[in-house]
């Protein structure tokens, strides 16, 4: 079965076999070139494999956007302790469904990744943090690690390298907090995931007191073809700062909803017009989120100049995150909306900071006070100081997230939030 | 340019197509483990793809569990890191983590029993309590919603009888809401133990839950 979320604007390079079941078996994937790149790292040696990602501009796809050859190379360059590398596959951010996919359909990809990330950083294991609800695609997973250790391509003496670099699958147990890389080392060792204090940074103190590396699934999926083809070769798509190609998940009110890889840099417009074949029931356009619920809304106006890359995003007062493409039409409940993502937050908070933790289940209240149609005016001073008093005063940044789409609907469309507070004037004076 | 919805291909993506079971929904292409043939040992805990036998009072950690549980072990550094492993294991056998499940696996790992109750209730899917046969979880989180998660949440509450949390009179549905399950470009996405269903709208519901019913009383 064909995969259905295609489009001739797309660039496939990792999701090249996207519904091709067949490229789960390792048998597959090695007749169509997989583990040559990992023979080659294994050949330049972990210097040149880091310069070459450093070349390649390669940025973080897990929301942060920091260089990964630059993360790689903050590892010691002489191990006198254990190095981990921890892959990232706790995918929870509203809006963002790319990992499961890579995961479920291109396994060994994703290993292959792992293998030279570790190879690189030199880390001789290396855990993939599954999120827990991910049945299916752990289990694809989990096969493709026993199918790649049979064959050699994983464990001991990796091709007769001689380099030794375990893999374990962790299933983890419905947190999204377990997605900021430092909770995820928490969770790891079998703590709460709450975030650390950084610093210190991974790179010197991480998992199990170790030096350690977090990086994305996509991130990891696309280092193989790096490797292959050449850190410059990957520069042909995206911009300047913003290089490569990146998964767009794209939901809400489009025609065609879905996973679409398309070079950095894409207008958001054409995503939507084009790729996506427009607005559901031929609906105005009313807002985006352009990159998961962490990020502040963008109104019509300011999506028709907005390209897809992380700057081009940030011009506009936003930022790419994921990029996860939230679209919603002019019928959208935008109050509503906010308040459920809010409330996300507040479910998710994990309780460590006061400001997050009090903050997210206040704003709660006075949103759906607000929605019901008991709000005042003033609801909306108080959830802007709120706002203030939770973005930059916490451990991580599960608190500015929450304020994110407070601050920019407020801003943005405030005429929604006063129809509703004057409507339930008007009925409670009635 | 849409003509009808998509379908995730793929072992979740079998919204419409209920009467068909696992292996047809899978396909021989399907490679990964199944979880029913006890799950793969670094995957440490999965759930058992449509669990029939729970049972609350079910040894735990004895023969194939043991082997698990004892593989499990050898992959981390220490024995606090497998506890999230273990517990998973557990809940796996009896559907629950009871307090006592929790002072068992204290036991095991060398921790204290309060830390491993700090631990256990600071992640969602552990069920501190038992849950129906069928755990029914309908995302209701933003790209969801803006395509109609409410209506689908409150169809399986008319359907199962049930208020969101509480297990429907016969134990076989429990019905609550989850936060994103990361399958937002087909909405609604709702886990039903450890299956996605997606692009779900309120008219599938009875036709899935039916098909649930049947299965159970199916001895499947």
């Amino acid at each position: 079965m064909a995969y259905p979320y295609v489009s001739d604007r797309e660039v496939r390079v990792l999701s090249k076999y996207f519904g091709d079941p067949a490229q789960r078996r390792l048998d597959t994937y090695v007749e169509r070139g997989g583990y040559q790149a990992l023979k080659k790292a294994f050949e330049i040696g972990q210097d040149a494999v880091i310069d070459e990602v450093k070349t390649s501009g390669l940025r973080g796809r897990g929301g942060a956007g920091f260089p990964a050859g630059v993360k790689w190379s903050f590892m010691p360059k002489q191990p006198t302790k254990p190095h981990y590398l921890l892959c990232n596959a706790d995918e929870s951010e509203p809006g963002t469904f790319k990992d499961r996919e890579l995961m479920r359909w291109d396994p060994h990809q994703l290993i292959e990744g792992i293998l030279i990330a570790s190879y690189a950083i030199r880390a001789k294991h290396a855990y993939i943090y599954c999120r827990g609800e991910f049945f299916e695609a752990t289990q694809v997973l989990a096969k493709a690690v026993e199918d790649a250790y049979a064959k050699g391509y994983a464990g001991a003496d990796i091709m007769g390298s001689g380099n030794d670099i375990d893999i374990t699958v962790h299933v983890g147990a419905g947190a999204y907090i377990c997605g900021e890389e430092t909770g995820l080392m928490n969770s790891l060792e079998g703590r709460r995931g709450q975030p650390r204090v950084k610093p210190p940074f991974p790179a010197a103190v991480g998992a199990f007191g170790m030096p350690s590396t977090v990086n994305n699934v996509e991130t990891l999926s696309a280092v193989p073809h790096i490797i292959t083809h050449g850190g410059q070769w990957y520069r042909q798509w995206g911009t300047e700062k913003s290089p490569g190609t990146k998964l767009f998940c794209v939901s809400g009110h489009v025609n065609k909803p879905g996973n679409y890889e398309l070079p950095l840099g894409f207008p958001l417009t054409e995503l939507i017009e084009d790729v996506c074949g427009g607005m559901r029931d031929g609906k105005a356009l009313k807002a985006v989120i352009p990159g998961g619920s962490s990020v502040p809304l963008l109104n019509a106006e300011e999506c028709g100049r907005c390209n897809l890359d992380y700057e081009g995003v940030q011009a506009v007062g936003s930022m790419l995150g994921c990029a996860s493409v939230i679209v919603m039409d002019e019928d959208t409940d935008i109050v509503k909306q906010v308040r459920r993502m809010v409330q996300f937050y507040a479910h998710e908070s994990c309780g460590q900071c006061t400001p997050c933790r009090e903050g997210t289940a206040w704003m709660t209240k006075v949103l759906l006070r607000i929605e019901e149609g008991r709000g005042t005016e003033e609801d909306l001073d108080t959830l802007l100081e709120m706002s203030r008093q939770m973005t930059g005063t916490t451990i991580c940044v599960l608190s500015d997230s929450a304020a994110a789409p407070v601050v920019s609907s407020i801003q943005k469309f405030k005429d929604e939030y006063l129809a509703l507070i004057r409507r339930g004037e008007r009925v409670g004076v009635a | 340019m849409s003509e009808v919805p998509f379908k995730n291909p793929g072992w979740a993506g079998n919204t419409g197509e209920f009467d068909l079971d696992e292996d047809q929904v899978r396909g021989d292409d399907f490679v990964g483990t199944r979880p029913r043939e006890g799950g793969h040992p670094s995957g440490a805990a999965t759930y058992p793809y449509m669990l029939p036998e729970k049972h609350p009072d079910a040894p735990l950690f004895e023969g194939e569990h043991k082997e698990r549980f004892d593989k499990i072990l050898t992959r981390y550094p220490n024995k606090q890191a497998a506890l999230l492993p273990t517990l998973g294991l557990a809940q796996e056998v009896r559907g629950h983590v009871s307090p006592e499940t929790m002072d068992r696996v204290a036991e095991l790992l060398e921790l204290s029993p309060a830390y491993v109750r700090g631990v256990t209730t600071f992640y969602t899917m552990y069920n501190k309590r038992p849950v129906g046969r069928y755990l029914v979880q309908v995302c209701t989180n933003i790209s969801c919603n803006l395509c109609g998660a409410d209506d689908v949440m409150e169809a399986f509450l008319r359907y199962t009888d049930t208020e969101i949390g509480e297990t429907s009179e016969d134990g076989e549905f429990t019905v609550v809401e989850a936060e994103c399950l990361a399958a937002c470009g087909f909405p609604t996405c709702v886990q039903i133990n450890s299956r996605y269903y997606e692009n779900v709208t309120p008219a599938d519901v009875p036709k899935i839950i039916e098909r649930l019913k049947a299965e159970g009383a199916g001895g499947d």
